[in-house]
């Protein structure tokens, strides 16, 4: 018998649902908070209003049910219980009476664009303050109750308990009084000995709606009288559409409407395309397939992506534009004892979430209602603000789970296509992108060349370091006159984690021909790459252990201002090395490999175990050594880690996205091929240094440090030494 | 031929195009919307459902080609969401954006159904045409083994 793993719980309701099923805003308590990023934060309590949207996370009805929302957007990486198991904890709720809420685009949430593994970082002490808040003025409302001092009263599992005669009164039953009470400014923080649900492994609040059909995400948005969209993009940057013909479409079944969407002035605009509404998506779909349209490529007409990495792989031989220069790099190349020089290469890559983009809107004389998987509520409101002339805040932007981002859905150029077939047909129109206009007109990871150049002494130290990076930024996108990467862009390695002396880092002419995003870890994949697998190139050159090599370099960084840096580095370096088994016996043809890398303010090192048979490479073992301070939920730390193995191997091993006369090639799965099951490492295994630093995010610091720690590995394991990824490049 | 089709065992009578793949009638006409669109060729697994207690991926099968069969999609997998993978995902925790996992279930109960204690490389087999961008692979596999091993341990 297994046992039961029903339990009444938290759940997390869509918005809409939630208030059909129950009086949330009717009386009780009702808070929000002041957070230091947002002015005006708090709203006001107000007890006695039906229907009044009076609070930003803590909501307690009178018969005790507590409803605790998430501003911050969910698209798997489980911050909705995250966050608000940090309020329960403050608010010493209990657990099983928490319905958590998915909040709508709101500034009283504060920032709620969900990117940059920040969320936990920002958002965490804010967070306990809001349930400290609310626990104190529970407390507060009892002591009244019973006319004692509030000292003497303890609040515990949803009830507050009168030290002098031990009655107590539950949440629900003060709950009115509460919210009379004056928010405290600064409520008191538990201490971590006191932590009831913060840095346990809480299940995520919506895996039981997830495992029966019943999570619904942006593309399940259904709405009385809801049309379906279908759109063909312009397939190039910059271009546009000269003229289509719809005569033979508009007589397919079910199709209401085809529409010509034009790009807007605005930064996630449409690239342009033409869509059409129908019935149903395979109708609207059908229908797009028989729209004749004329395209005119642009200016980006004849981009190839492959001479464009095999050009900028030329150009970072010469020098560029400095960026940073300290010590004297000249003489320390002089005086070296080795040099030492190579080139890394990374390919374009496309997000692929499993849900393309997709988005529900409905254009109204009033305003606007939006259903939408999205990393950017108030990017949506902004767009679509400007698409449709009005006010930002006439826009309703209900934030939908998303099945899967990786920071493509925080540029909303789905939604403004969905509202512009909306206005178009004056129905709510779902657009559900197909995979091919997902694959082939995102927002990509920049391609990229880095030239590395370092000189060794005697004893092995590093003693210069040249670092030249060409890659189109992705301020490019937003200003078309960037054409190098800024020193803001660079600044991981002017933070050199080797506290290198003579150091210079040199940014290459490297302008765009796509549309350049954030994509899970961004700059930090290729940079964790490069400085990675070269300084497992020195190791080989110096014939020294890389784990010995690596100690030894993080330990001579006597940087004041890195010790830290140093510290938490070894600290992530020294656990993989353990629970990976560094330096034990292995059969021929496995290796081990080891990379880490620091990003998004946490710490991760990883050890990966290969084995060779001819050109295959299997990965038997993960190995992941974590430093993102206090771990609020290991169990979602955990399968955060694992799910940057599974992208890391995926970007290592086969995916690119190619360009050829200016629009993409690949389109599906078939030439786009992310990583299968069957070649999924059978154990990864995720250790924490539990440093209890103060928490950071883990949404991207993992993805680093796989791919340099995979190609190391293939090289100990007697492979050849990969420079350029992926390693294994589909043909297309 | 019939113009019905049972779906979660509900009779429904199909007045669309019967050229209109499965999973579009699932999604958008009867708002069976647990079933999900991933890549409309067959290469993600995110839309399988039962056809006649088969793993099929509803974006390649037409809906004439379901009439007079029996659909089952992930609402209908179990009256009160209980199937012993069902549990064991929770218990595992496998989802992160938790978008493929339908598909996913479907393939494992599938596979199960036919092969109660299958090996690591059925497990394979069967679950590779399933694809998972957030990276729960490992855990997919230990929420298999763990219903697997169970019905071992049962035989």
């Amino acid at each position: 018998m297994k046992p039961s793993t029903s339990r009444p719980g938290p759940v997390l309701l869509g918005r809409r649902d939630f208030l059909k099923t129950s009086g949330v805003a009717a009386g009780g308590l009702a808070i929000g908070v002041s957070l230091p990023l947002v002015a005006g934060a708090r709203s006001d309590a107000d007890a006695s209003g039906a229907n009044t949207e009076v609070n930003a996370f803590v909501h307690i009805a009178e018969n005790g049910d507590t409803t605790l929302y998430c501003g911050r957007c969910e698209m798997g990486q489980g911050i909705a219980t995250a966050l608000t198991a940090a309020v329960a904890d403050e608010l010493e709720a209990d657990w099983d009476r928490v319905t958590v809420l998915q909040g709508d685009a709101d500034e009283k949430y504060g920032p709620q664009g969900t990117g940059g593994s920040r969320s936990i970082n920002i958002m965490f002490t804010p967070m306990r303050q809001a349930g400290a808040a609310a626990r104190a003025m529970l407390v507060a409302a009892a002591a009244e109750r019973w006319g004692i001092p509030a000292a003497d009263c303890v609040a515990e599992n949803h009830r507050v308990t009168n030290r002098q005669n031990s009655r107590t009164l539950g949440y629900g039953e003060l709950a009115a009084a509460a919210a009379g009470q004056a928010v405290p400014d600064d409520p008191a923080l538990k201490t971590p000995d006191q932590f009831r649900y913060i840095g346990k492994p809480l299940p995520r609040v919506d895996m039981g709606e997830v495992v029966v059909g019943a999570r619904t995400y942006g593309a399940d948005t259904r709405l009385p009288g809801m049309k379906f969209g279908a759109v063909r993009h312009v397939p190039v940057m910059g271009g546009r559409i000269v003229s289509f013909d719809a005569t033979e479409a508009r007589q397919m079944p079910g199709v209401i409407d085809v529409v010509r969407i034009d790009p807007i002035d605005d930064r996630y605009s449409s690239l342009g395309a033409i869509g059409v509404v129908a019935d149903s998506t395979w109708h609207a779909r059908q229908a797009l397939d028989k729209v004749q349209v004329d395209f005119e490529p642009g200016p980006h007409g004849d981009y190839d992506s492959a001479a464009y990495k095999a050009e900028l792989a030329r150009n970072v031989e010469a020098p560029a534009e400095p960026v940073h220069r300290r010590g004297n790099l000249a003489a320390a190349f002089e005086s070296a004892a080795t040099r030492h020089g190579a080139t890394y290469l990374g390919g374009h890559l496309s997000h692929s979430p499993m849900e393309p983009m997709a988005s529900a809107v409905w254009v109204r004389e009033d305003g606007c209602e939006v259903w939408a998987s999205t990393q950017d509520p108030a990017g949506i409101q902004r767009t679509l603000g400007t698409f449709l002339g009005i006010d930002p805040k006439a826009v309703t932007v209900h934030v939908m789970m998303a099945g899967g981002a990786f920071g493509r859905k925080f540029k909303c150029d789905y939604v403004h296509e969905a509202a512009a077939l909306s206005r178009a047909t004056g129905a709510p129109v779902n657009l559900t992108w197909s995979r091919e206009e997902d694959t082939r007109t995102g927002f990509y990871h920049s391609l990229s060349a880095q030239r590395i150049e370092a000189s060794l002494d005697e004893a092995g130290n590093v003693t210069g370091w040249l670092h030249r990076a060409a890659f189109p930024p992705i301020a490019s996108t937003f200003n078309p006159s960037v054409e190098r990467p800024s020193e803001g862009d660079l600044r991981a390695l002017v933070d050199h984690p080797y506290g290198i002396v003579n150091l210079e880092v040199e940014s290459g002419h490297a302008p765009a021909h796509t549309r350049i995003g954030w994509y899970r870890a961004v700059y930090a994949i290729f940079y964790g790459f490069a400085i990675n697998v070269f300084t497992d190139e020195l190791a080989e050159q110096a014939g020294e252990d890389p784990l010995e090599f690596h100690r030894r370099i993080y330990r001579n960084n006597t940087n004041s201002e890195q010790k830290e840096l140093v510290e938490r580095s070894l600290g992530v370096l020294e656990l993989a090395a353990e629970k990976g088994g560094w330096g034990k016996d292995l059969p021929e043809g496995h290796g081990l490999g080891i990379a880490v890398h620091h990003s998004f303010e946490s710490y991760t090192a990883m050890v990966v175990h290969v084995e060779l048979d001819g050109d295959k490479v299997k990965v038997h073992r993960v190995d992941c050594a974590v430093d993102c301070g206090l771990v609020l939920n290991p169990d979602q730390a955990t399968a955060q880690m694992e799910g940057a193995v599974i992208m890391g191997m995926s970007l290592a091993l086969y995916t690119e996205v190619t360009f050829r006369e200016g629009a993409v090639v690949n389109g599906n799965f078939h030439d786009y091929p992310i990583l299968r099951t069957q070649e999924a490492p059978r154990e990864i295994h995720v250790h924490f240094t539990n440093t209890g630093a103060r928490p950071t995010g883990l949404g991207e610091p993992g993805v680093p440090s796989l791919a340099p720690a995979l190609v190391n590995a293939i090289r100990a394991a007697g492979g050849p030494r990969h420079r350029s990824l992926p390693i294994k490049p589909m043909k297309v | 031929m019939a113009d019905t089709l049972k779906i979660n065992g509900a009779e429904h009578t199909v007045e669309v195009d019967g050229a209109m793949p499965l999973l579009w009638y699932l999604r958008d006409i009867l708002h069976y919307t647990g079933t999900k669109f991933g890549c409309g060729m067959g290469l993600c697994g995110a839309c399988t459902i039962h056809l006649d207690g088969q793993p099929t991926r509803s974006c390649l099968i037409p809906v004439s080609a379901a009439l007079g069969r029996e659909v089952t999609t992930i609402e209908g997998l179990s009256p009160d969401g209980t199937h012993p993978l069902q549990l064991a995902w929770i218990e595992h925790r496998v989802p992160q954006c938790g978008y493929c996992q339908a598909g996913q279930i479907m393939s494992a109960a599938g596979l199960l159904a036919g092969n109660p204690s299958p090996s690591d490389a059925e497990i394979d087999a069967a679950m590779q045409g399933n694809l998972c961008r957030c990276g729960t692979y490992t855990r997919i596999k230990q929420a298999i083994r763990s219903v697997a091993d169970d019905a071992e341990g049962a035989a």
